[in-house]
């Protein structure tokens, strides 16, 4: 309350105000009790809707690709390189499909968080209460939400300048990550290869 | 002028209580944030690792099949490694673990176990096949029961939760992939796990 309130002529004013800093604070204290908890119980439904949707099938389906050119590979270089040529072509496209497979991050293939990027912008508008979140940007951003996603893309951050410095004269503009697109064509060509070695392939 | 006194009493317990069923529900949209990025993240590490192996596994039925080759020993190591990954949650089962908590008979998943099991017919049979096993990243740290919970990110939870005050006992219930506490679950407590 300021002075120019306590020292108004109107009681009134006196007593608005005081009764706006008790609600305030009470709504306020309240606030932030019931925010931590909401966020402590919300956190394994969380990582289970985000385990079961999103990770477990497209780690799968990465996995299983990569698998598949591990086993084609030792399967078309075998240990006598004086054998059979017309595999030779055969196992330096799938050696690139693996090379391909194994650049993709699961950075590169997760599908947005649309409910992160909603509530995100919920944060910014002007006209919405939420106090005191600067984190508000910090929500799309897997890495500002927990420590070891963010040591994880340190890591492949540092992966990708030395890479850069590595291929030497090399222009400064970072190579394109690969896409959810990519990764489908790698997979349409790897199965084109299986089936033209007649190798049936099949999994749900 | 009425006056409720009783009104006068509760009206900073009112107070507090709009205030919070306003924090929760908000609290909860970043708790489904957060879990999540953690979920999605922990989903792909551990089944971009099991799905190899199946790949690997499924690739070389095949070109045994073309071949027309009964190597009994192959074939076995391939059925039972395509048979292990195939108990492999594909949910996190703590939703699950927690319904039949109560029926402490059911037989427990065991994770770690069925990972070095896993991990281990993948290397036979590679013998077999007479393939250098590929290193997978994480492949020298299986998650180990034992281990050490310091270095577990669901600590990270733990202090945040205990710093902010809220020290409401959970009941322990079986999780498999728990986010904020991993010791409630002895056995299974490190499999939240960096491969």
């Amino acid at each position: 309350m300021d002075d120019e309130a306590f020292w108004s002529s109107d009681p009134n004013v006196l007593r608005d105000t005081e009764w706006d800093k008790i609600s305030s604070e009470f709504t306020n204290a309240g606030y932030r009790e019931g925010i931590t908890a909401g966020k402590e119980g919300a956190l394994q439904e969380g990582f289970d809707d985000g385990f079961a949707t999103v990770g477990a099938p497209i780690g799968r389906e990465l996995g299983i690709l990569r698998g598949l050119c591990s086993a084609l590979l030792a399967f078309l270089s075998p240990a006598d390189p004086s054998q059979s040529t017309s595999d030779a072509a055969l196992a330096n496209e799938v050696r690139e499909i693996a090379a391909a497979l194994v650049n993709v991050r699961f950075s590169d293939i997760a599908p947005p968080d649309l409910e992160a990027i909603a509530h995100a912008r919920e944060h910014l508008e002007p006209s919405n209460a939420m106090t005191q979140d600067e984190d508000a940007a910090d929500l799309t951003d897997p890495a500002k939400l927990n420590e070891e996603i963010k040591d994880k893309r340190d890591m492949e951050n540092l992966e990708d300048l030395m890479a850069q410095v590595g291929s030497s004269n090399a222009p400064s503009v970072a190579p394109a990550r690969p896409t959810t697109e990519d990764v489908t064509r790698l997979k349409a060509r790897l199965m084109s290869i299986a089936q033209g070695l007649g190798l049936p392939l099949q999994w749900s | 002028m009425d006056f409720d006194l009783e009104d006068l009493v509760n009206v900073e317990q009112t107070f507090y209580e709009d205030g919070y069923k306003d924090g929760y529900a908000h609290g909860r949209v970043h708790g489904l944030i957060e879990g999540r990025a953690l979920g999605r993240e922990k989903g792909f590490e551990m089944w971009e690792e099991l799905g190899f192996y199946e790949g690997f596994a499924l690739m070389w039925r095949a070109i045994l099949g073309a071949q027309g080759g009964h190597d009994e020993r192959t074939q076995n190591h391939i059925r039972h490694l395509l048979e292990l990954i195939a108990q492999f949650p594909r949910v996190n089962p703590s939703a699950a673990a927690a319904a039949s908590e109560t029926s402490s008979t059911e037989p427990e998943l065991d994770i770690p176990r069925l990972f070095r099991q896993i991990r281990s017919r993948y290397k036979l049979l590679c013998a077999t096949l007479g393939v250098r096993p590929t290193l997978r990243a994480a492949d020298g740290s299986s998650p180990s029961p034992d281990r050490p919970p310091s270095d577990d990110l669901a600590d990270t939870e733990m202090g945040k939760a205990a710093a902010a005050g809220t020290t409401r006992a959970k009941p322990e219930r079986k999780k498999v992939w728990t986010v904020h506490d991993p010791r409630a679950d002895k056995p299974l407590g490190g499999t939240e796990l960096n491969f």
